[in-house]
């Protein structure tokens, strides 16, 4: 009985962190566009695993990746002050950021030199998920079963497109089809996925 | 363009996936559409939670201690602009300016802006674009009206990230549908398309854009006459063009 009812206030807990966090981190931009060092850097160690695992899967390069993490922390710096929490959650706005420049520097060194094939890709390295607070993890897992639930033809052109960068056009070319095609998947994947994360999301509370 | 079409382009704009003149015509859209762009944070919101797929990665310690001394040593909004020092390669087809002449140019500028922000701090054109031209790594460059543009002037500011800005005088005034549209020339490519702007009554101009990835490898600008919803090459003469500052 005991064991159920930390069950049950761990699955609450856990259920009331998005808004904890999100609310935490509002707080968090509004001291760093008062020039906080402290709140930049707690923000940093916040999220810096998380955002360091997006660059490496886009840029597949250590000191690439690093770099890219170290201009997204000096943007936050920067323009914390234009963040609107009214437009949505921070750490959207921080991952947006992330992947924007990551994009940006792929394709840059794609014009300089020819891209890695995968099968020369860095051994990624496996980081713990004790690296990685609980309601990450947790909301990790959800992504990854949402995900997993997408046939393949909807969720091939939104990887290609988040994980790459590659337009509607790119992505038909890539895949050989119809760029009508790829787009109705597209669409269909990105509703057919919040709606998979919608409905965990509501099935996680009491 | 129905509104249905734009509010079915967004899924996809939160992926950042359309193709340029649909990404241009749905930013436009945006621009004026509330409810679009409540709908726009809503799907990047589900795009952001594929940054959670991967794995969690620990970086170096010293991305650390770089952010932080480069957050405590920062910069001035005073600081001066670098220029690389070995430039690239020259467009022969454009003129160039002396390192000198190019200084004050820009110390004009610079004072020029500073003094019009401490004049009127509601002028938020001109502070964005004094932010842009202080952010460390932003390049800018100048452009002159020519033949049908003669008197027009710009200046040019990106990051880079491709985060631009443009600032024009002296346009001459434009008919109805048509409109003065941005390009980037890049050695070896045809002209990459911007975005397009009226003038206001006085002549002023102003743009903001994301530049093409392909247009950050040393580009010059030119602005041609277009149709008010653009084109995707020049149909028309230049009426400005930029100068290559060594």
């Amino acid at each position: 009985m005991y064991e159920i009812r930390v069950y049950l206030l761990t699955r609450i807990f856990l259920r009331l962190q998005p808004e904890l966090a999100q609310d935490n981190d509002v707080q968090l931009l509004k001291a760093i566009a008062a020039r906080d060092e402290a709140a930049l850097a707690q923000l940093y160690d916040r999220y810096r695993v998380i955002l360091f695992g997006l660059l490496m899967r886009i840029l597949n390069n250590r000191e690439e990746a690093e770099d890219v993490l170290q201009e997204v922390f000096l943007q936050v710096w920067r323009k914390a002050a234009d963040f609107d929490e009214n437009r949505g959650r921070p750490f959207t706005w921080l991952v947006t950021l992330g992947r924007s420049r990551a994009i940006d520097r792929l394709r840059t060194l794609a014009a300089r030199e020819r891209v890695a094939e995968a099968g020369a890709r860095e051994v990624i390295e496996e980081t713990s998920d004790a690296a990685t607070d609980a309601f990450k993890s947790e909301q990790r897992g959800l992504v990854s079963d949402a995900l997993a639930k997408l046939p393949d033809e909807q969720k091939g052109p939104i990887m290609l497109a988040y994980f790459e960068g590659l337009s509607q056009s790119e992505i038909a070319s890539r895949l050989g089809a119809p760029l009508g095609t790829v787009k109705t998947r597209m669409r269909t994947g990105m509703i057919r996925l919040r709606e998979l994360l919608a409905g965990q999301g509501e099935s996680f509370g009491f | 363009m129905v509104h249905e079409d734009y509010k079915e382009m967004i899924p996809a704009r939160a992926l950042t996936a359309l193709d340029a003149a649909e990404a241009r015509a749905l930013d436009d859209h945006l621009e004026n559409c509330a409810d679009c762009r409540r709908e726009l944070a809503e799907w990047e919101a589900t795009a952001a939670s594929l940054a959670l797929t991967p794995n969690p990665m620990e970086p170096s310690a010293a991305v650390r201690e770089r952010i932080l001394e480069e957050v405590r040593n920062d910069v001035s909004a005073a600081e001066v602009i670098s220029f690389p020092a070995t430039p690239r390669s020259v467009w022969s087809s454009f003129g160039s300016l002396g390192a000198m002449a190019a200084v004050v140019l820009l110390a004009a500028l610079l004072v020029s802006l500073v003094v019009i922000w401490k004049q009127n701090e509601t002028m938020k054109p001109v502070r964005e674009f004094a932010q842009l031209v202080t952010t460390p790594g932003a390049k800018v460059s100048e452009l002159k009206g020519i033949e049908l543009g003669s008197g027009a002037t710009a200046s040019f500011v990106y990051d880079k990230t491709g985060h631009a800005m443009l600032m024009a005088n002296k346009l001459p005034s434009l008919p109805e549908g048509k409109a003065y549209q941005l390009w980037y020339i890049v050695a070896n490519k045809p002209p990459m398309p911007g975005k397009t702007f009226r003038p206001d009554d006085a002549g002023k101009g102003i743009l903001k854009d994301q530049m093409p990835a392909g247009a950050l490898d040393s580009p010059k600008f030119a602005i041609t006459v277009e149709a008010e919803s653009g084109a995707q090459a020049p149909t028309m003469p230049m009426y400005l063009r930029s100068f290559e500052i060594d």
